[in-house]
């Protein structure tokens, strides 16, 4: 069985980020880099898969030299292969130049199941999976938080609003895209990592591949205001008391 | 991640073509990023309540770490281990005893104690046999130096081993030692020649957990790594086989000393971890805190104290890694790692303290971790060479 996960490598969400220069994106200078949280749940599914019925899992991301480390991390937690499509400007890229990319490269390859995080982590468009399954003319099932492989087929539970949970079945060739409480990612072993080293990663240059434009664009970035702080009431409890219930009255529906 | 300041573009090029460079490869990345992620994860939560109630998690302390594959960092995969460099084992180190000093001394005394004596001076038999379950992580190591007369003056070890036919036999005893009573395979020091003058008599032995004979005294009670087990190993009658004696008969000072300077670069390792948790947390606190109607950050007395950690423990681990890094590469390292670990040490001591009295009352409580971090440190500053055995090493060094 072909097995293809989607990586893509974003900021420690716990940097602090600042706008760029150009208004759009948010400056890439002096950032730690990670996996995406969500592809590191899609690594583990495919690991498993693999695990479960065999088969040969390859790694993909986008970006520029320095997101081979991310892929290693990928190798090291059990991908066979890895292929980077370098591209150094892929950040500003729309999902649909994304995915366009990524389905020049896989269309002839015959994979069964692709893996994908639901988003990442900084664009957060959610749209990327979505748009290869459709340019690779496969099933696509979303935000999948449960998975079974049996027989052919594969049956999710995805996550909707309100906690409601669907079951969804669909034949290979299908692409899942995976949420939180999908597992619980394995660490990779420090064997494992030593050995990601000596196997196959491809370096594919991006513009070796087809180009398309971009369907839309950011205008601005920018941080959210800060937050007015919390009023503090201070004095006896009785005098606290009614400040805040006319407060309330006041500003709020509550006591109404 | 964000606090190491080591950076990923710390690459300079000296006049000429001589390069230095501070960039850790991806390898030492992932490791850190691995090793950070399952200590904050998975030690961190238990290190208060098993700091109070002086408890041992075997499975989470030493099991795990097997399985991540942490207790044979250094070792080749031929004996069971990862075949990474000492550079990732410092950092392997530092990372866990950022959340947990005592589970970064397990490892630390398992590895560059226990095991990597045997690795550098047993037989091939003896390496197959015992090292590598110890790389695996099946067996625990720990090693037997110190006794009651015999501190940083080792020639005056009294333990003695006399042959008979096939087996040697052990009598006499050893202190403070780390794992032990959890460990599976101790090496241990006795005096083999009671005529030879001090240094030349000693051999080592690797005893098994199990002998007949060998026993575990007193369990000691600690100021600090409290959940790091520190007993008395008793030698009454011992007897292990003739082919247990590690190294050369009467050579064992020397195997030793070469031990503990590896040692020096887990401990130093140790102590950076325990500075760098400390300066965490207290940036957290200090960002997180008000006084006077203003975060303690917006007082410069404040970022100026933390200028000085920060920059104590940068220096600290340019001098842990520099070591590790040597040691890596085949240089000699033995200046170096003491030099790392009495700045390392003293550095954790300082940092500690600053970041207990940065937390004001709180920190003086059990309610913040800084209190146990404090009491954490000092012991860096005492065991596996004190800071002032670090001086004579490093003063002697200079003299040759």
């Amino acid at each position: 069985m072909k097995l293809l996960v989607c990586i893509k490598q974003v900021p420690d969400m716990e940097s602090k980020f600042r706008i760029d220069a150009d208004g759009v994106w948010y400056d890439r200078g002096d950032l730690a880099w990670r996996m995406n949280e969500y592809d590191e749940y899609a690594v583990e599914q495919a690991v498993r898969q693999k695990e479960q019925a065999g088969g040969d899992v390859t790694v993909l991301c986008i970006g520029s030299d320095q997101v081979k480390e991310t892929m290693k991390k990928a190798l090291a937690m059990g991908c066979d292969r890895g292929v980077h499509i370098a591209d150094s400007h892929s950040y500003m890229k729309d999902p649909y130049q994304i995915a366009a990319m990524i389905a020049e490269f896989a269309r002839d390859k015959g994979f069964d199941i692709i893996f994908t995080g639901m988003q990442s982590q900084d664009r957060g468009s959610g749209q990327v999976g979505v748009m290869l399954a459709e340019l690779l003319d496969m099933a696509a099932i979303t935000t999948i938080v449960d998975y079974t492989y049996d027989n052919g087929s594969v049956v999710v539970q995805r996550e909707l609003e309100g906690g409601v949970k669907a079951k969804v079945k669909a034949a290979l060739p299908v692409l899942v895209t995976c949420q939180l409480g999908l597992n619980t990612p394995r660490y990779p072993t420090l064997p494992n990592i030593m050995k990601a080293k000596k196997k196959e990663l491809l370096t594919i240059e991006a513009k070796m591949l087809q180009s398309t434009d971009s369907m839309q664009k950011t205008v601005k970035m920018a941080l959210p205001e800060k937050r007015v702080g919390g009023l503090f009431l201070e004095g006896e409890p009785d005098s606290i008391a009614d400040r805040l219930i006319a407060i309330l009255k006041e500003k709020t529906s509550v006591l109404a | 991640m964000a606090e190491i300041s080591i950076r990923p573009d710390n690459n300079y090029q000296l006049k000429g073509n001589t390069i230095m460079n501070f960039q850790l490869t991806e390898e030492q990345n992932l490791i850190r990023e691995m090793v950070r992620s399952f200590a904050e994860t998975e030690v961190a939560p238990t290190a208060d309540e098993r700091d109070e109630s002086e408890k041992f998690d075997r499975d989470l302390m030493f099991g795990r770490l097997g399985e991540l594959g942490l207790t044979g960092i250094v070792f080749p995969e031929e004996y069971g281990g990862a075949g990474a460099d000492y550079l990732s084992y410092a950092i392997a180190v530092e990372e866990l005893s950022r959340v947990c000093a005592s589970t970064g001394v397990t490892l630390s005394a398992h590895l560059s104690l226990g095991s990597n004596p045997i690795y550098l001076f047993g037989s091939e038999e003896q390496k197959k046999k015992f090292l590598t379950p110890l790389a695996t992580g099946e067996a625990m190591g720990a090693f037997g130096l110190t006794e009651p007369s015999a501190g940083s003056d080792a020639g005056g070890t009294k333990t003695y081993a006399v042959l008979d036919g096939d087996e040697w036999i052990l009598n006499g005893s050893k202190i403070f030692i780390t794992n032990a009573g959890e460990a599976d395979i101790y090496v241990v020091f006795a005096r083999t020649d009671k005529n030879a003058e001090k240094h030349h008599g000693i051999s080592a032995f690797i005893v098994e957990k199990g002998t007949p004979g060998f026993s575990f005294g007193k369990k000691e009670k600690k100021m600090g790594i409290r959940s790091s087990p520190t007993l008395e190993l008793v030698f009454e009658n011992c007897r292990i086989p003739k082919g247990n004696l590690l190294g050369e008969e009467g050579k064992g000072f020397k195997v030793a000393m070469k031990t503990l300077d590896g040692g020096r670069i887990g401990i130093a390792s140790q102590a950076l971890g325990i500075a760098q948790g400390a300066l965490d947390a207290t940036k957290k606190y200090v960002t997180d805190r008000e006084q006077f109607n203003k975060p303690l950050t917006a007082f410069q007395g404040v970022q100026f104290q933390l200028a000085d950690m920060a920059t104590q423990v940068e220096a600290a681990r340019l001098l842990v890694y520099n070591a590790a890094y040597r040691a890596s590469a085949g240089l000699s390292y033995s200046q170096e790692s003491a030099m790392a670990k009495l700045f390392a040490s003293e550095t954790a001591m300082k940092v500690t303290t600053q970041a207990v009295q940065l937390h004001g009352g709180y920190g003086y409580t059990r309610e913040f971790p800084v209190e146990r971090m404090m009491r954490d440190a000092k012991i860096t500053e005492i065991y596996e060479g004190t800071s002032e055995i670090q001086r004579v090493v490093i003063g002697s060094n200079m003299m040759r």
